[in-house]
């Protein structure tokens, strides 16, 4: 078991960032004796509890599943509450975010995000509901593992922190996004493919993603959005053909 | 430490309501080694561009006749010419591989009745197509077949 | 509808809803849904203080509950195990009630995405669970806390008369003329002040295990809710009833899920030695498939015993996964493996994993009544942040996502409905009552005058509460932590504040919080040292037999300017009558 042994001093240079004070955003610096079972997340907390209670920053779950506290460490998109100190050395860069505007120090403004996954209608859309009477669907565990990796998203955006796309075309859907809708797409319930395909080769386009794979190099979850993506192409593409020999409801 | 990203980016439709700093990139972010690669992947796109300008002055030279050919295959014969063709073909196996090696995670799981092979079968498959073509490409040039 | 706030100096904005719901987690998006759903024509807002998809129901792990069509289970036996699992302190009205719509309100969370995993069949897969008699517990993996509130939050997305209004606030529900009229809050973002009036307002803002040091909670997990009912004037009922979750992670207090031991596993002491078999712990053939409250006890008395290990974070005893062999771990327990190795550094499949029992969940809760209702007309509480009371001294494993469901959508149904029948109050003196609030938020934030450390307070309530409300109790050690809380509460008061800035000031918000917890912190202690017996999760050392002929009753916590007073309420008893609880 990690054991609680010698303290390590390490310097945070934290970004720093008050609307209603600062021009811009700037870096303070701040001296944080480590326990080594640490994670970025713990010296933060230190930081707020013990030197600057000022400094504003998400976080909730500390494990990993609630997906607060995405921050850029040492220039990487990571989740600190994941993210070991015993990988950095004396000097740790803690950033917002990149690619997010800047609400407060490490506080993003997330709407953005909210519209983009919102933009590609992540529900199960069906033409008849069902009632609760009726039991639920007959999905097999080959059915289920169709999707099943894609709905493991956290919504902790590193992806888009780390997507070269994301930093050039604003209009993008992005990873997480596309990688939602593409887990409705693949589920054996839903019947909204034809509605999501279009919204995939609408403004936000899929095909805007050139397989950088910076996405699921970064992603804690193993989500694989580049995967969801690239599959969202040649599925956006097949719907478009059959669009023209299939009659729609529109 | 860090630098813009396009100034639009991640903004939502309405403005909140406070202000925001820009969104911002590492400094470093185009120049990490994934990064590198990823950029000198799209970067080929380049050295295509210029294959097909050469496929173009090849058919202006059939065009024109056997001495213009002649002069064509012979100016071919220079370094610049070679060495450009040996780094387009160095970026044809770069591009290849890696787009061979993330090929399988791109195919959806089913469509329709249809499901992907194995991952090692599809490499297989993929390699195989690809050596087959060029050793036909080879054969066709080379005047040996057909 | 949303009304934009008026122009002109507004010092609190106003926002106008038919139904206002404080929380955005399982029991409040459920809410939500069934509200809207029951009227075409209301708008609700759902105000929560933090991205609904960062609710702290995220991070449930184990199962739902309910009897599966068609199975040997039957609702009778589900009714059973609850109430046997409730000390038979459960209202048996409720209860009944809960394990009749558990089954359509899971179907239905399946119709809206939810991931269940499935049978080779394709029906929906069940795993064994704490104290009850047949696998019941519908799973999706061991992250089904997960996926039920991604689905339902997905699947809310789809009205547009649910309005959202993310990371805002709510410090004071707005009671006029006895009625509840709607709630004042901070815009997290801009410090702004805001009323949202309701004509009903639904609490769903989860429990408050961050009053002690050990949780498996985030750290959200603050009884906003609770505090702020408390303060209105509801009764806080069955407080002194803390689940104690037998496999935390030592140190950060982190969940294994008990389908760990769903799935097989074994409880260990320092010499390998499964006690729960071995030793008599009242959890007889069933082992470490007994009710929570029992076998948080064993380890504790097992680790007295000098049979536990000793770590940087105190003493502990051992979950043994091995014998369940990769395969199986890989397919049914994925993410305990994940944060074994992630946050202490131990891989399941070669190591035993270090745990011992943490705060997970609070049986008690704000005072209502099967409908969801609270005593004040309007105002309605679901989830865990509401005493029904279901659960009663002990809650199953696995019952508690359902009861999020089952009563969210049973407040969200109340509430439209009486929302539909009832008028507006008298808005000008509740905008004074919001601009009083608002005044009281801006002198606390940011003002550098006071002797007292926030994060010095918050550890030393923590210590407290776990000193006195641990597994044990003892009535000196209750006693005494009553007797800290008091001058811990005159301390707060002398809160130094540093950050001046309004926008996004998260200091200023754990004060609140910290308030919040005191008063929550209170009413525990008081409850817990007032219940001269043990029943359930309550185990005092001192009275260790449960007594029902004095204490068959819920307690109450009231808060009155003269100090907290506690008060009982009579349990309804329809079918089961309490028994010795065996296992």
């Amino acid at each position: 078991m990690a054991d609680s042994g010698e303290l390590r001093k390490r310097t945070f240079v934290v970004t720093r960032f008050d609307p209603d004070k600062d021009q811009v955003p700037k870096t303070q610096s701040y001296e944080v004796p480590c326990r080594p079972e640490w994670k970025v997340l713990d010296a933060l907390n230190y930081i707020k509890d013990e030197i600057d209670p000022t400094l504003s920053h998400r976080w909730s779950c500390r494990m990993a599943v609630c997906g607060s506290c995405g921050m850029n460490v040492n220039g990487e998109p990571k989740l600190t509450c994941k993210t070991s100190l015993a990988e950095y050395g004396d000097t740790v860069e803690v950033a917002p975010l990149a690619n997010f505007p800047i609400i407060r120090d490490l506080v993003i403004e997330m709407d953005g995000f909210m519209e983009k996954f919102k933009a590609v209608k992540p529900w199960v859309i069906v033409a008849k509901e069902k009632a609760a009477e009726e039991g639920t669907y007959r999905q097999s565990p080959a059915q289920l593992a169709a999707f099943k990796q894609f709905s493991m998203c956290i919504n902790c955006m590193l992806c888009y922190a780390a997507c070269p796309v994301v930093a050039k075309e604003p209009d993008f859907l992005g990873p997480a996004a596309i990688a939602l809708g593409h887990r409705y797409n693949m589920d054996s319930r839903d019947e909204g493919a034809p509605e999501r395909n279009e919204i995939f080769r609408g403004e936000g386009t899929v095909f805007s993603c050139s397989y950088a794979n910076e996405c699921s190099e970064v992603c804690p979850k193993h989500v694989d959005p580049a995967a969801a993506i690239n599959q969202s192409k040649l599925l956006a593409v097949i719907d478009w053909a059959t669009s023209f020999v299939v009659k729609r409801e529109k | 430490m860090t630098r813009p990203s396009d100034p639009q980016a991640m903004t939502p439709s309405k403005p909140g309501r406070t202000r925001t700093a820009p969104p911002q990139l590492p400094d470093d972010f185009w120049t990490r080694p994934r990064m590198r690669t990823y950029l000198l992947f799209d970067a080929t796109g380049i050295v295509y561009l210029l294959v097909g300008l050469i496929a173009l002055r090849v058919a202006w030279a059939l065009a024109d006749g056997a001495p213009a050919w002649d002069a064509l295959l012979q100016s071919f014969a220079s370094p610049g010419y070679v060495l450009f063709h040996i780094l387009a073909l160095i970026s044809a196996i770069f591009v290849g591989v890696r787009f061979f090696r993330l090929f399988p995670k791109a195919q959806p799981a089913q469509i329709g009745p249809v499901k992907p092979p194995p991952p090692a079968v599809l490499h297989a498959l993929l390699y195989a197509a690809w050596g087959g073509i060029t050793l036909v490409l080879l054969a066709v040039f080379g005047g040996i077949w057909p | 509808m949303r009304f934009e706030p008026q122009e002109g100096n507004p010092l609190v904005e106003v926002y106008r809803h038919d139904v206002v719901i404080v929380g955005g987690g399982g029991a409040g998006l459920r809410a939500a849904i069934a509200a809207v759903e029951a009227d075409p024509k209301i708008s609700v807002a759902m105000v929560s203080k933090v991205y609904p998809m960062r609710s702290h129901t995220v991070s449930a792990e184990g199962g739902a509950a309910a009897y599966v069509p068609g199975s040997e289970d039957s609702l009778e036996k589900h009714f059973y195990d609850t109430v046997k699992g409730s000390d038979f302190l459960a209202d048996q009205d409720c209860a009944e009630y809960f394990v009749e719509q558990a089954t359509p309100e899971l179907t239905l969370l399946e119709h809206w995405g939810c991931p269940w995993s499935r049978n080779d069949d394709g029906t929906v897969a069940t795993r064994p669970f704490g104290g009850m008699t047949v696998p019941r517990t519908w799973y999706a993996a061991d992250k089904v806390g997960f996926h039920m509130l991604h689905s339902l939050f997905q699947h809310s997305m789809r009205f547009d008369r649910i309005v959202r209004y993310d990371e805002n606030f709510v410090t004071r529900i707005l009671v006029d003329d006895g009625v509840c009229r709607g709630v004042v809050a901070i815009d997290i973002r801009s410090g702004v002040m805001r009323m949202f009036l309701g004509r009903a307002v639904i609490l769903a803002t989860g429990g408050a295990g961050k009053c002690f040091p050990f949780t498996t909670n985030g750290t959200i997990k603050t009884g906003d809710g609770m505090a702020l009912a408390y303060r209105a004037g509801v009764g806080l009922k069955d407080m002194e009833f803390l689940q104690y979750h037998p496999t935390g992670l030592p140190g950060t207090g982190i969940l294994i899920t008990e389908a760990s031991r769903g799935e097989g596993g074994y409880v260990l002491n320092s010499e390998g030695e499964r006690f729960l078999v071995t030793r008599d712990y009242g959890v007889g053939q069933k082992a470490e498939l007994g009710p929570r409250d029992m076998i948080s006890r064993a380890e504790i008395l097992e680790i007295e015993a000098g049979r536990g290990l000793q770590g940087p974070y105190g003493e502990y005893v051992l979950l043994d996964l091995r014998h369940l062999g990769e395969a199986k771990i890989m397919a049914k327990l994925p993410f305990v493996r994940e944060l074994a190795r992630t946050y202490i550094g131990v891989d399941p499949v070669y190591e035993p994993i270090p745990i011992r029992p943490v705060v997970h969940y609070m049986m008690g809760g704000v005072d209502t009544d099967i409908r969801g209702a609270t005593p004040i007309p309007g105002l309605y509480a679901a989830g865990e942040t509401a005493c029904v009371s279901m659960n009663g001294a002990n809650r199953l494993g696995s019952n508690s996502l359902t009861e999020c469901l089952v009563f969210g959508a049973r407040a969200g149904v109340e509430a439209a409905a009486y929302a539909k029948g009832s008028a507006d109050g008298n808005e000008a003196r509740l905008r004074s009552e919001a601009e009083t609030e608002g005044a009281r938020i801006d002198a606390l934030r940011g003002r550098k005058k006071g002797g007292e450390k926030m994060s010095v307070i918050r550890h030393e309530m923590q210590v407290s509460m776990e000193r006195g409300c641990g597994v044990y109790r003892k009535q000196e050690s209750m006693n005494q932590t009553v007797a800290e809380l008091a001058p811990l509460k005159g301390r707060y008061a002398d809160l130094v504040l540093e950050d001046t800035s309004k926008v996004f000031n998260t200091e200023v918000l754990q004060a609140l919080e910290l308030g919040n917890m005191l008063d929550v912190a209170e009413s525990i202690a008081i409850a817990a040292a007032a219940r001269r017996e043990s029943r359930g999760a309550h185990a005092c050392r001192d009275y260790p037999k449960r007594n029902d002929a004095e204490f068959l009753h819920h307690s109450m916590m009231f808060f009155t300017p003269a100090g907290p007073r506690l008060d009982k309420k009579a349990v309804t008893i329809t079918r089961f009558q309490p028994e010795e609880r065996k296992y």
